[in-house]
């Protein structure tokens, strides 16, 4: 080819990314619901063979000018793409008896990605292929709540979405691996949520530099930000506990966080991992205040700290008062991380339940209100709640070890005289 | 009256009752922290800390009765 020509890489491109996008639709599909999946790969066949016919024909026109133009191979091109297209999608639909909706997706998906490519082709990428990516990881999980909907409202009001390790259990049968991943769910996405909390911070934190590139100063404004909320109440113990309290900070918003992705689950909305975490404030909370107070300070601190006749003779009520005040904080610390993240599953469990039902009810239109715009404002909520409530354990992490450190007498005596 | 229609009615009501309980104290917190805010500006993170950590303690005790909901929730008919 002598010239480039303008458009050919864009189309053979878009072509090859849609190729992947079907091929790996039809793979997620093709064990649960073939008829779908080979639907949607009939349709994109078909679709992309009448792109490939109309840019041979493009280019006999515009190319061979010079030559003249070879009527007969334009006409048997033209001819072959009659036939094969429109004839074969209406063999494939009216003789084969082709599901229409999948088949259309099929048909949709070269020209939605040529359209996506050449439209936000270099400002929104990435933009484009996480969406793709989500509305891919998406599907799989709405078909099998499909499924799973009508058997889980019948036994006790559909409790959670299935995500991948159920999926993953559902394909693959009598993996000891897989069962026990199925088993302990929460042990396996507390996981992801670590190690990508792990990653992220070593790709953001890997060559620091003094003036930070995007990420490097995102991650230090929320750490500096983190430290000035728990420096004014802890003071000089800041150094000591902050690292503590900053992982616990940023290991509760990981797991949280994860929990939006599709087919991904918050571990937190599970009270096991987060009566685990309150347990471990609470012994460490414990110990520090063992630690600083010494044991005698430390009993003493449990007994409100009496001075005079009225505290001795207070002692019965204060020490019981005290000590339940102490062991109610894990209880409560565990309860509200848990309350809240499950509470806003649950929400969108509800609505994508009823797309699912819709869906199931093959009412795709009324399914689609609740199930984008609903679910996705709830998404947004989530996020908030998601930073909010790790925020607060660790808020109160920080309360609960300030109120166990001697305080500075010096700064009470001027708060008295003040008064 | 039995056993299930009874908590099948209380649930739902003893929600509710939380929920205007924690919604009037968010309320009286939520107009403190502004009004502190509009007079002190300066001392804006302070204030913003001490009123979301309040707010997770009043919060709570909405989410103790959700919790309490849900363990219950099981033992309906």
């Amino acid at each position: 080819m002598d010239r480039p020509f303008l458009g050919k890489d864009l189309l053979s491109r878009s072509l090859r990314i849609s190729w992947v996008l079907a091929l790996a639709l039809t793979a997620l599909l093709l064990p649960s619901r073939p008829s779908v999946a080979l639907a949607i790969a009939a349709g994109q066949l078909i679709a992309s063979s009448n792109f490939v016919f109309l840019r041979t024909l493009v280019k006999l026109f515009t190319e061979k000018r010079s030559a003249g133009v070879p009527q007969g191979r334009i006409l048997f091109i033209v001819f072959a793409k009659f036939l094969f297209v429109y004839g074969g999608a209406f063999a494939l639909i009216r003789v084969a008896g082709v599901a229409f909706a999948p088949f259309s997706i099929g048909l949709g998906l070269p020209l939605l990605t040529l359209f996506l490519k050449s439209t936000i082709a270099n400002v929104a990428k990435p933009a484009a292929f996480i969406l793709l990516t989500l509305v891919a990881l998406t599907a799989p999980t709405l078909c099998l709540a499909a499924e799973h909907a009508a058997a889980a409202h019948a036994e006790e009001g559909g409790s959670e979405l299935p995500n991948w390790l159920v999926i993953l259990h559902d394909w693959v049968h009598g993996n000891p691996v897989v069962d026990w991943l199925n088993a302990n769910q929460i042990l396996a996405f507390a996981w992801i949520g670590g190690l990508a909390f792990l990653a992220f911070s070593w790709f953001a934190m890997r060559k620091p530099k003094m003036v930070p590139g995007q990420l490097q100063n995102g991650l230090e404004w929320i750490i500096e930000s983190m430290e000035d909320i728990c420096g004014g109440m802890l003071g000089k113990h800041l150094d000591r506990y902050f690292p503590f309290i900053g992982a616990v900070f940023f290991y509760i918003l990981t797991i949280n966080l994860i929990g939006i992705f599709p087919g991904m689950k918050s571990s937190t909305s599970s009270l096991d991992l987060t009566l685990a975490l309150a347990l471990i404030v609470f012994l460490y909370v414990q110990f520090s205040g063992i630690k600083n107070l010494g044991l005698l300070g430390y009993l003493d601190h449990l007994a409100g700290s009496p001075r005079d006749a009225i505290g001795f003779a207070m002692l019965p009520v204060m020490i019981p008062v005290h000590v339940l005040g102490e062991l109610v904080k894990p209880v409560s610390l565990s309860c509200r991380l848990f309350g809240n993240i499950f509470g806003e599953d649950t929400l969108i469990v509800v609505f994508v339940g009823v797309a699912a039902m819709c869906l199931k009810a093959s009412l795709t239109l009324l399914a689609v209100p609740p199930l984008m715009g609903i679910t996705a404002l709830f998404m947004l909520l989530q996020t908030l709640t998601s930073i909010v409530q790790a925020l607060i354990f660790s808020l109160l992490t920080t309360v609960y070890l300030y109120m166990m450190l001697p305080h500075e007498e010096h700064a009470h005596g001027e708060t008295e005289h003040a008064h | 009256m039995n056993f299930s229609a009874t908590l099948g009615l209380a649930l739902p009501i003893g929600i509710g009752l939380a929920a205007i309980g924690s919604g009037i104290g968010l309320g009286f917190m939520g107009r403190g922290a502004m009004e502190a805010m509009g007079r002190q500006p300066e001392a804006l993170p302070k204030i913003q800390v001490a009123m979301i950590i309040g707010f997770g303690f009043i919060e709570a005790l909405t989410i103790y009765a959700f919790v309490t909901m849900f363990f219950l929730q099981g033992k309906i008919q």
